[in-house]
């Protein structure tokens, strides 16, 4: 009962300080904050599909680009934050015929998918802006206040981390775990696995969709560079780091990412990837469970329950 | 005219595939082995190149001598690879998670040599000039280096096809890719060869990538496409399918070659990615039906 309330107060206090930050804090800081925030929402959104499924997606960079180079293409003809829909709308379509062509594929071969959809998408992408209408880029017109876009990827994230919480506690998300484990039996059981994968990737994809859309002002001039595989494999990193076995693993590894790459990745960047390259084989090798589960089995504690 | 036209494709076209199929029986032998799909195969190819092109331009050694340096030390590199990460990776676990691990652990990979690259050679393009005088075969006209690139790597995969159809160790193998079980009962050391096959596979990119480094110019991100190539062909030609590998290496060297003389180059990356996805979809049963 204490510790209900401990957690609702320190949830209330957590809300409040991150509602008022952009008034306190200074630019600099504000946009930090911001880039921390979008790669919570990232790690979040990829983690509560791939994570009890264990369909690894690569192509988070997809999504994300998508959302924002629709920012940058419509962006300036719709009210603020129509945008953030468009891109999520266009996300999770994208999304739902992604995983209905890439159904049947088990294991590796849906990783391997996702990620050559991202790159055919971003060669596509260039292909027609060189052929067809002679751009390679575009610059984003009258984009929306720095307070606006964070408060938009506040409310994204706030969101994102709600909907993990209870796709936890639902039936749904029991069943997206029954599929993991073993997805034939999920069918016997009367699962309709078809429904609950693909709608579920269509879901995370709407979230990093309209992260991408609302993140695409930042930048004043966004190409197809914005697919950007890095993208995919940062927020796997992050989200294997944390731990998938809880919503506060994705949480946890998106900050300690998201802080190293704000700092390290301008000043040195081909050593921070390097890192990073590093990072994820030590994540496989040596802590499967990511470092949330290591610090709980220090504890003593079970894994298996959320930590929300 | 259309006769030189089609002689340059088919010429031009068996020559690229003659190098993918070196790059691709590589992956085949990982993959077709110990199942572990090495996205990072084209790193090695890549540092193959950059190796060869470092010990040309610094010491004047002979392009073609190179391939007695990087081809031993990619399959040292290879062993202790195997034996470090993937060795450690493939225990405990069902065929799935094991996959999904050794797919991880290449893209860390991947990442980790890419980068490397980077700061040993920095992302300018680099190249040297090495017999490069014009030669004349069916009418078509292309530099000496191509053919000698091609026809060296193409030797080799055949060399190895025989190597695998007349030796015992090549017995072995071609025992443990039928079934490892079966191969495990009859007394094949499966650790063993599973890391000399890594190894050799290895071996094979990084070899690839110094005869590639006569031909074009060098970027630390010219790996990536040649796995997305060489992935491929592991599918049109068959798992663990030795021959397959090597004819649907020239196959896919020709439709690649033809595509891009039809019509223009920035084509080629789509479609290679096309290809791929659209094989992924319509043979999703282990890409190669056999389980």
């Amino acid at each position: 009962m204490n510790r209900t309330l401990g957690r609702v107060v320190a949830l209330l206090l957590l809300g409040a300080l991150l509602i008022a930050a952009p008034h306190l804090l200074s630019s600099y800081y504000r946009s930090l904050v911001l880039a921390l925030l979008a790669d919570v929402a990232l790690a979040v959104a990829w983690a509560f599909f791939s994570g009890p499924t264990r369909y690894l997606s690569l192509a988070t960079g997809a999504f994300f680009g998508l959302g924002a180079y629709l920012t940058a293409m419509v962006g300036a003809r719709l009210a603020w934050p129509l945008p953030v829909v468009a891109g999520a709308g266009a996300a999770a379509a994208m999304a739902l015929v992604v995983g209905l062509l890439a159904l049947r594929l088990r294991g590796p071969y849906f990783a391997v998918f996702t990620f050559g959809l991202a790159e055919l998408a971003k060669h596509a992408l260039i292909w027609y802006e060189m052929r067809v209408t002679g751009t390679v880029g575009r610059l984003l017109l009258a984009p929306p206040g720095p307070i606006a876009l964070y408060y938009s990827v506040l409310a994204l994230a706030a969101l994102c981390v709600t909907t993990a919480v209870l796709l936890r506690r639902s039936s749904w998300g029991f069943a997206l775990t029954v599929i993991g484990a073993d997805e034939e039996r999920a069918q016997t059981l009367g699962i309709d696995s078809t429904r609950v994968k693909v709608g579920t990737f269509a879901l995370s994809a709407a979230f990093m969709g309209a992260v991408g859309a609302a993140m695409a002002p930042r930048w004043t001039y966004v190409d197809p560079q914005v697919f950007n595989p890095l993208v995919s494999f940062q927020t796997v990193i992050m989200a294997l780091i944390g731990g998938t076995a809880t919503v506060l693993g994705p949480v946890v590894g998106a900050l300690f990412l998201g802080l190293a790459s704000e700092i390290l990745l301008l000043r040195f960047r081909y050593l921070y990837m390097l890192a990073l390259g590093l990072a994820l084989i030590a994540v496989v090798l040596v802590f499967p469970g990511g470092l949330s589960s290591f610090a709980v089995r220090l504890r003593g504690r079970d894994t298996s329950r959320p930590l929300a | 005219m259309r006769a030189t036209l089609w002689a340059e494709i088919a010429v031009s076209g068996l020559i690229t595939g003659g190098i993918y199929a070196l790059v691709a029986l590589g992956l085949n032998l990982q993959y077709g082995l110990m199942r572990v799909l090495n996205v990072a195969h084209g790193e090695f190819l890549m540092l193959g190149a950059y190796v060869t092109y470092s010990l040309h331009s610094a010491w004047g050694m002979n392009p073609l001598l190179t391939l007695l340096v990087t081809g031993p030390a990619a399959f040292a590199v290879g062993l202790v690879l195997h034996r470090l990460l993937y060795a450690r990776a493939l225990e405990g676990g069902s065929p799935e998670v094991l996959e999904g691990r050794s797919l991880l652990i290449s893209f860390g990979l991947l990442f980790t040599l890419q980068n490397a690259a980077l700061l040993a050679w920095s992302a300018d393009l680099k190249g040297y000039e090495y017999l490069s005088s014009p030669l004349r075969i069916a009418g078509a006209v292309l530099p000496a280096n191509r053919l000698v690139a091609a026809s060296v790597a193409l030797g080799l995969g055949l060399a190895f096809y025989a190597f695998l159809r007349s030796s015992m160790t090549g017995k072995a193998i071609r025992a443990l890719m039928q079934e490892t079980d079966g191969a495990r009962l009859i007394g094949i050391n499966v650790p063993r060869v599973h890391a000399a096959c890594f190894g050799v596979g290895i071996a094979m990119s990084a070899v690839t990538g110094s005869l590639i480094s006569m031909l074009f110019e060098l970027t630390p991100f010219m790996g990536l496409p040649y796995t997305v190539t060489a992935l491929v062909v592991v599918i049109l030609g068959g798992l663990g399918n030795v021959l397959g590998s090597i004819a649907g290496a020239l196959l896919l060297g020709l439709v690649e070659t033809a595509a891009v003389y039809l019509t223009s180059s920035d084509i080629r990356v789509i479609a290679s990615y096309a290809v791929l996805s659209l094989i992924l979809v319509l043979r999703p049963a282990g890409l190669f039906g056999h389980k």
